[in-house]
């Protein structure tokens, strides 16, 4: 007997869900930290942090979460 | 406050509202500061002075990074991530939690900038207009 063509619909978007679910925890898994930095013609450009620029910059984000602190809990 | 321009009263009372603005449209924001052409501070989540002196830090070691002076900066650390933005002669800075998305993130830092020079442009117009007065006797 054929599914009926709610449970096909559901199960498809429970199926994006689970994609979309998988995706961001490869995402949090494997992100390294990266400073980016983007010019007015588009151009952009990564700064490694052992370059002297990257860490710098790193430095300088640290200081500015440092100032903004730990969001408060809601 | 007698000696303040009432066009920068104005930009910073509209500064404060924008900040509050990006703070409500962002869940991950931990805070933020929008500064002037100048590198003074328009309106910050705390510690005005403190959020100047590490903005600048930042922009001066961008720019100096590269051979022209950066648009945009997006730093993801491990504690957190720091999104800086130029536009419209303003900037604003912004610190969100770890993997925000920093599309979303610049799209709304750039149109509170761009409502906020509006607003700016609005306000300078409404002064001078006061104080050069209507073009001919009779009108306004």
């Amino acid at each position: 007997m054929a599914p009926k063509p709610h449970r096909v619909l559901l199960d498809r978007v429970s199926g994006y869900a689970d994609e979309a679910a998988a995706y961001m925890r490869r995402r949090r898994v494997s992100r390294r930290p990266f400073a980016r930095l983007y010019y007015p013609n588009g151009r952009s450009a990564d700064h490694a942090d052992d370059s002297s620029a990257g860490a710098e910059l790193f430095v300088a984000a640290g200081r500015l979460i440092e100032v903004a602190g730990k969001r408060p809990k809601a | 406050m007698a000696d303040v321009p009432a066009t920068e009263v104005a930009l910073g009372d509209a500064a404060e509202a924008a900040l509050g603005f990006l703070t409500e449209m962002s869940p991950d924001l931990r805070g933020a500061a929008i500064l002037d052409s100048t590198g003074a501070v328009l309106a910050a989540a705390e510690d005005p002075e403190r959020w100047r002196e590490d903005a600048a830090a930042l922009f001066e070691i961008a720019d100096r990074a590269g051979a022209e002076p950066v648009e945009q900066v997006h730093v993801a650390t491990e504690q957190g991530e720091v999104f800086a933005l130029r536009h419209a002669g303003l900037a604003a800075i912004a610190v969100t939690e770890r993997f925000a998305l920093a599309s979303l993130m610049f799209f709304d830092m750039r149109s509170t900038l761009r409502d906020l020079a509006t607003a700016g442009r609005r306000a300078d117009k409404s002064t001078v207009t006061r104080q050069i007065g209507p073009s001919t006797p009779g009108e306004g």
